[in-house]
């Protein structure tokens, strides 16, 4: 133990001898992690967001397609899906996008159905009693973005040119920080009425299935049934966020792939030898008694003591970057045309597997690349060393 | 009478197999006996360094056997040759090779950091060295702030660290003045006053024709010309 510590106290040493040096490759490495965990922290962010979104949503929706764009689609449908085994309810649902100008921001508005309010979780208050008409409930980013609460008043300029105003009777949150900061849900009434809904249409219908293994058979039904309608199954909508998420993280990564370059040169550089002053050094260790293992201890320390500094730091201000800076290096990237959204901020997460991948991809190479050069000069008779 | 060390036809070749091939040491066989001053001389290029690196455990023969206090080490694993170099050994070496950017002190402890031997020891050890050999004001400085006779009198307290048996020293006078070359000469007396033995290879006259000698080795091209 004490030979462990003597060594560990020389590395340390060593490496405050070379500060400026190290200090570089810390920043270097570092900033390097930072991009990459960035990435991924916010890829795996974003796509936690999805799933969570997704988590309350129904297993099968149905749209209706005209001229390849989603169009209301008539309620007299319901009655037919209803009818084919193995379907449960039928809900009709009324939702559309509402653009603020005084707060810029674009808001979802929603009508209420039985199955919404379950995804909410209801901090204040509670949602539009059934039947009533002049009341909503608002998430958190809009009561945020209003400066707005209970009793506060929303207007929203119906399609008709006249000005609606909604007193708030509830204030809700979800898992997801996208859900909940966007989201008015009113009475499918009122709903109607702003948007100026012809009647006997919805915006698309939501269909129970009994047994989720049958999801994909009654899609099929469904459009065989009605050629102009588009089922989308729960797992169709996660598969797309999945696949535009990973596309959007590889086209940052792409960006920064002259850092990530520059990166493997160094570590190449590394890699391919030693300064003659470190050959020299470990010549003179060995010399004066040391092991080649003693040898090996000290360059492993001394790169552990880099690399996980490097690493650590690089991945907190990744974090840090991500989840408290709102991603401002590279969201509009990845976040698209979300920018309009009111400002949210993503739920913390860490995906262990990613932080796993992160630490194979640049700790172990940077590890071996500094161990490897020195094992090779330790294992060369000191004196050859030595004479240079 | 019995030899501290022993070398019997011992060769040394470097680039083996190259078209840089060298033959540093060839043949050479001598006994050192112990509590002697022993003196290697020859001029440079005579393979003085390289037979000293061989004694020394640093390198192994190409051919030849070579015994410490009666032990074979040519063929020793490194982990064994290792330990006799740190137990029995210290070096003095011609560019005094101390570590640019640590202290005094620190150089000085540094061959017992492996050893595992508690800190406290190794400091006091330390302590009593350099107040020997006038390094205290000096402690805390660094290796490249001394002047050449310090740093030289810095390489002599880490040979003695480990308290070895047998001190190895490669043209200790080469970077000194005579008034320092003098100093060194007297410490060298002193330590083997202390029972230590003591091999130098060198081709300094001040060293080699020296009264306090007891044995001189003269080499020329790799091999003893005279004992």
């Amino acid at each position: 133990m004490r030979r462990h510590l003597n060594i560990l106290e020389f590395a340390l040493s060593s490496l405050w001898r070379r500060k400026f040096k190290n200090m570089g490759l810390v920043i270097v490495f570092a900033l390097i992690v930072f991009v990459l965990s960035s990435i991924l922290l916010l890829t795996h962010a974003f796509k936690r967001e999805a799933v969570l979104i997704l988590k309350g949503a129904p297993e099968l929706i149905v749209q209706r397609i005209k001229a390849g764009r989603h169009d209301f689609i008539a309620t007299d449908y319901m009655r037919a899906i209803e009818q084919m085994p193995g379907v449960g309810r039928v809900i009709p649902r009324y939702w559309g996008y509402y653009y603020d100008p005084s707060t810029r921001g674009n808001y979802t508005v929603i009508a209420l159905y039985d199955g919404l309010t379950s995804s909410l979780d209801m901090l204040e208050g509670d949602f539009p009693a059934v039947g009533s008409r002049g009341t909503c409930a608002i998430g958190r980013g809009v009561a945020d973005a209003r400066v707005t609460g209970i009793g506060g008043r929303i207007p929203l300029l119906g399609e008709d040119g006249r000005l609606y105003q909604f007193t708030v009777t509830g204030i809700f949150r979800a898992e997801s920080a996208i859900v909940t900061n966007d989201l008015i849900v009113l009475t499918p009434e009122d709903f109607r009425e702003v948007f100026m809904m012809p009647g006997g249409s919805a915006t698309d219908i939501v269909v129970e299935v009994y047994n989720p293994a049958e999801v994909a058979n009654v899609a099929r039904k469904i459009k065989e049934r009605f050629p102009d309608t588009r089922p989308i199954t729960r797992k169709e909508i996660l598969r797309t966020y999945d696949t535009l998420f990973d596309w959007r993280s590889g086209l940052i990564l792409t960006m920064f792939g002259g850092a990530v370059l520059a990166f493997v040169i160094l570590a190449w550089d590394k890699a391919t030898g030693l300064s003659a002053e470190e050959r020299r050094e470990i010549g003179i260790l060995k010399a004066i008694g040391w092991e080649t293992a003693d040898i090996m201890e000290l360059k492993f320390w001394e790169g552990f003591v880099i690399a996980s500094l490097s690493f650590l730091s690089g991945l907190a201000a990744g974090y840090v970057h991500i989840f408290f800076f709102g991603a401002s290096l590279f969201s509009p990237a990845l976040k698209g045309w979300s920018v309009i959204y009111p400002e949210f901020h993503l739920m913390p997460t860490v995906n262990p597997y990613q932080i796993s991948v992160l630490l194979f991809l640049t700790v172990i190479p940077y590890m071996a690349a500094t161990i490897v050069p020195s094992w090779k000069a330790a294992i060369t008779d000191p004196d050859v060393i030595m004479r240079g | 009478m019995e030899y501290i060390i022993t070398t019997e036809d011992v060769t040394r070749a470097i680039n083996r197999g190259r078209a840089n091939e060298i033959w540093p040491v060839r043949g050479v066989t001598i006994d050192i006996p112990p509590g002697a001053i022993t003196i290697i001389k020859g001029p440079s290029g005579s393979g003085k360094t390289t037979l000293l690196s061989l004694i020394g455990c640093m390198s192994r023969p190409t051919s030849g056997r070579i015994t410490v206090r009666g032990r074979d080490v040519a063929k020793l694993p490194e982990r064994f040759l290792n330990e006799i170099r740190r137990n029995t050994f210290g070096f003095i070496f011609q560019q005094f090779n101390l570590i640019q950017g640590i202290s005094v002190e620190e150089n000085i402890m540094l061959p017992l950091y492996p050893a595992g031997t508690p800190y406290r020891d190794i400091k006091r050890r330390c302590l009593t060295l350099m107040e020997r050999l006038g390094l205290m004001e000096r402690r805390k400085f660094r290796a490249q702030g001394l002047s050449g006779g310090e740093q030289q009198r810095v390489a002599i307290a880490r040979a003695l660290i480990n308290n070895p048996d047998i001190i190895l020293a490669d043209e200790p006078t080469a970077h000194l003045d005579t008034r320092l070359s003098s100093e060194l000469v007297e410490i060298l007396k002193d330590l083997r006053r202390e029972g230590r033995t003591i091999v130098i290879a060198t081709h300094d006259p001040l060293i080699y024709g020296g009264d306090f000698v007891d044995g001189i080795i003269e080499m020329r091209d790799g091999r003893v010309i005279d004992r």
